[in-house]
């Protein structure tokens, strides 16, 4: 069976990895963008390789609106906007979509709303029917209201019980205080209160073509679409909602940690963070550079240290986070009970010398060809072209951000990472969550500051 | 009207088998200049060495530890500074690994791949090291999960008898506090050869060129004897096999009911598959409709059949998640009442038409990928090619799940979603209705 011909041995045991051919140029589809009379924004892009098409409704208004009144309420509002409208049923929709070939979704973030679809390209015109109808015409039976907010009630038990959860909840509030953002999640409690006519309302404020988004990709002709858009969602006319001030998130100042108690178990979720930027912030792109180069990529000094020189985790990392008025940043691992305070301090470690010394020159190419390579995958997928164009119509960013994202990386300079390591890898202000089992983890949590202990529902402890 | 929709859309596959036995398939989309590599080892965690739990998995770690040419940690920096994603998994019957990348690193990629395919060079730290990494592992999807292993892990010991079928896929950590380097290094010549492997480059390439890259740095890897595969057959169930796990964490009573699945390429599998779909297919699905918004016992409920890339006993598994009110053996009845539904009654052919319609939306947006691109279109050649022989199956599949027949739908409900041929896992809470 083997080759016995094969080539001389200096070339096919080849020890250098080859050099990379020369770069074929990368180009994201044209978008066309226009805004209807009623004040509704469309976006289009074609993206023909597969026969589908899929298409994104945002509404500018999430959870942080109503996170003083009724936390959560854009969501139950958003899992139940898909159970009915005017002509059709629950079970009716269900089977329209199936009959298109086609999925939905509907749900809230902490800024937006939305309901997207996607399904097969020849049933492009009824899946943005569909989408209309939900935008337009829900009647939010009582009835499913009652179930989807039973299923919510569960549902967010199940949360209380997940690490992963309890560390991002106990997180926001740390950093976001006063601030809307701060609430990741309604307790059971308000999921109890709510009221139909409050989705009603949320629902008749905030569902609006003016000011609202609409993107759709896929395998269709541009001018067709634009025709199509225009009959579905033309004549649908409803006023801009006022968008409430909100106060300040406080800048704490000193390490104070914060451990959920779950007692019994196994492993510990660690969680560092910051308050961060937004991406229309000048600094977002040093930002993220810096961020990929400390934990944002699995080719990263977190990663390096934490799980390949010291086996502490399977899936460390760090991530940039961008909410529509403020960001944050966040280092985070699931490490086994004994290391806790050891990963604290290389997490911190590690900040300290992306503060202190210039990346190599291998580290910045490396990290600014990641950024740019992974960045531009977006191009080949409808998936990924949707996620794009969501990150700059939504964000309102220049419309060449897609364009011009590779050779603002390709700019930057170990300086740069630097400069933008000591602004917001804070590490003498990070705030530290912890969530475990308080008996094996308290000693060492107590370590690196203040300490609060909370419960799993959130209650002070200790 | 359908299965003539259906065959407009096709896509250009081109393969070869080189010297050594390594399957080579490639599919050109010149549309974006990405590619994405696959190579496809014919091992998984189904087929590892008796009493070696979890060996297969920690083995995929070790692929990452460093190879002749590439130390460790090289291979991921040159894939995520060329640009690139990569992971690698281990599955039942395979284990893959992947990149995606710009596509003027296709010969760096193969380089690599190659690298590791010829001569695995890991040390005892390594294996160290990757033994905690895999714990950790264990530990977040598993231990310290609400309803982790559910049912992946806990159905599969109560379904099946075969050690390959029925042992602990992840792995019981003495078992890998066992595993020595000459295991390794052992199961790496056994099993990583290149007569047991399939190689995919998809996307923006010249199949031309790709092909010759292949023959240069792959060709001269030695092909090992291939040791027979593992015998996963299983003897004849005569009864419905039950079993209870504990659930640590979470609130509320989890149900897993799995049917084990005809096998793979019958028309009984089509029909399957499609059956499938009419259970489980989202919200629209009968399982979902019944249980959760008409009777409104369960809070969530899902399943699948993993059919296209499994290649030995599968089961149809339905996950039931149920309000804790309601009995775990009054939950299963009602969703016995809607299997007894469809054996009685079969689907109409308005729900047959539309299942099929999202059955073949779903399969191309399996091909088309997410967050790696063309992630499923790599994934099902590498299954056609090493399961069928035949990777252009990628284009002809189709035609057998849209041909299903409602007789064989309801035929197949009547045959094979029967108690004889069932297992029930209950995951039942210790702290059942305590709220935290």
């Amino acid at each position: 069976m083997t080759s016995l011909g094969a080539p001389a041995t200096s070339f096919r045991r080849r020890a250098m990895p080859p050099d990379l051919a020369p770069e074929r140029p990368l180009a994201w589809p044209q978008r066309t963008a226009i805004t209807l009379a009623n004040g509704l924004e469309v976006v289009l892009a074609e993206s023909r390789a597969f026969p589908k098409i899929s298409a994104q409704l945002y509404f500018r208004s999430g959870n942080a609106v109503v996170a003083h009144s009724a936390p959560g309420l854009a969501e139950m509002t958003a899992s139940v906007v898909r159970t009915g409208t005017l002509s059709r049923s629950n079970r009716q929709i269900e089977e329209d979509l199936r009959r298109m070939g086609a999925g939905l979704g509907s749900s809230s973030g902490a800024d937006s709303s939305a309901i997207s679809a996607s399904g097969l390209a020849e049933f492009s015109s009824p899946i943005l029917e569909l989408i209309a109808d939900l935008a337009r015409n829900a009647s939010f039976p009582e009835s499913e209201f009652e179930r989807e907010r039973r299923q919510r009630f569960e549902e967010l038990k199940i949360d209380r019980t997940t690490p992963g959860f309890l560390a991002s909840e106990r997180l926001r509030r740390v950093l976001f205080g006063e601030h809307p953002y701060a609430i990741l999640a309604p307790t059971e409690a308000q999921v109890a209160a709510f009221r139909r006519e409050q989705l009603v309302e949320f629902y008749r404020e905030h569902y609006v073509p003016a000011g609202s988004l609409l993107l759709v990709v896929g395998d269709f002709s541009t001018d067709h679409m634009i025709d199509q858009v225009k009959i579905v969602f033309g004549s649908w006319t409803a006023s801009k909602p006022p968008l409430p001030m909100s106060p300040a998130p406080p800048h704490p100042s000193g390490r104070r940690v914060y451990l959920v108690g779950m007692p019994g178990t196994v492993q510990t979720d660690v969680v560092v963070g910051n308050l961060g930027i937004t991406r229309r912030d000048p600094d977002w792109y040093r930002l993220t550079l810096a961020n990929s180069i400390y934990g944002g990529a699995f080719y990263s000094r977190l990663v390096l240290n934490i799980r390949e020189q010291k086996g502490y985790t399977y899936s460390p990392g760090s991530s940039v986070s961008a909410l529509r008025q403020h960001g944050y940043f966040t280092v985070h691992a699931a490490v086994r009970n004994d290391v806790v305070a050891a990963t604290v301090n290389e997490i911190f470690y590690e900040m300290d010398r992306m503060r202190s010394l210039r990346v190599t020159p291998d580290e910045l190419d490396s990290a600014r060809n990641y950024l740019t390579g992974v960045f531009s995958l977006g191009v080949a997928t409808q998936h990924g072209l949707l996620g794009q164009l969501s990150t700059v119509y939504l964000d309102q960013l220049p419309e060449d951000y897609l364009e011009t994202f590779r050779q603002r990386i390709r700019a930057l300079t170990a300086d740069d990472v630097m400069a933008a390591a000591r602004r917001y890898f804070d590490s003498a202000n990070a705030q530290i969550v912890v969530v475990g089992d308080p008996a094996e983890i308290a000693d060492q949590a107590a370590l690196f500051g203040p300490l609060t202990q909370y419960d799993a529902a959130g209650n002070i402890v200790a | 009207m359908v299965l003539s929709l259906a065959r407009t859309f096709h896509i250009p596959v081109e393969h070869t088998t080189l010297a050594n036995g390594l399957r080579v398939v490639a599919s050109p989309d010149r549309s974006a200049p990405f590619v994405t590599v696959g190579v496809y080892y014919q091992i998984g965690f189904r087929l590892e060495p008796p009493g070696r739990s979890g060996f297969a998995h920690l083995f995929e770690h070790m692929m990452f530890q460093g190879s002749e040419n590439a130390g460790k940690m090289e291979h991921i920096r040159l894939v995520n500074s060329s640009g690139g994603l990569l992971n690698g998994t281990t599955n039942y019957d395979i284990t893959n690994y992947f990149e995606s990348v710009p596509s003027n690193a296709l010969e760096r990629v193969l380089w690599l791949e190659a690298d590791r395919m010829r001569a695995l060079k890991v040390d005892e730290e390594n294996l160290r090291n990757q033994r905690d990494v895999v714990k950790e592992e264990v530990r977040v999807n598993v231990l310290n999960q609400p309803y982790g292993g559910f049912p992946w892990l806990d159905l599969p010991p109560v379904a099946f008898r075969n050690w390959p079928n029925a042992h602990n896929f992840y792995g019981d950590f003495a078992d890998l506090d066992a595993a020595t380097l000459a295991d390794v290094q052992q199961f790496f010549r056994t099993y990583y050869a290149p007569n047991n492997a399939v190689l995919l480059m998809l996307g923006d390439l010249e199949p031309a060129e790709a092909f010759a890259f292949a023959r240069r740095y792959f060709e001269d890897i030695p092909a090992q004897p291939l040791v027979p595969r593992a015998d996963v057959t299983e003897s004849a169930q005569t009864e419905e096999r039950r079993g209870e796990v504990p659930e640590k964490l979470g609130p509320l009573p989890a149900i897993a009911v799995g049917y084990t699945m005809p096998k793979r390429g019958t028309a009984d599998w089509y029909a399957a598959a499609i059956l499938d779909r009419v259970l489980h297919g989202g919200r629209a699905g009968r399982v979902y409709r019944k249980l959760v918004l008409e009777e409104q016992i369960a809070v969530d409920v899902d399943g699948n059949a993993e059919l296209l890339d499994t290649n030995g006993p599968t089961q149809m598994v339905t996950r039931i998640f149920h309000k804790p009110e309601f009995t775990s053996e009054g939950t299963v009845a009602v969703f016995d009442e809607v299997i007894e539904e469809l054996q009685r009654k079969g689907t109409t052919q308005d729900e047959l038409a539309d299942v099929k319609m999202k059955f073949r939306s779903d399969y191309y947006s399996m091909l088309e990928g997410g967050s790696m691109p063309r992630f499923g279109l790599m994934h099902y050649l590498a299954c056609f090619t090493l399961f069928d022989a035949d990777p252009n199956r990628i284009n002809t599949i189709l035609d057998g799940f849209l041909g299903v027949t409602a007789d064989q739908i309801q035929s197949a409900a009547r045959n094979y979603l029967v108690s004889r041929n069932r297992a029930v896992l209950v995951r039942r809470p210790v702290n059942l209705g305590r709220v935290p």
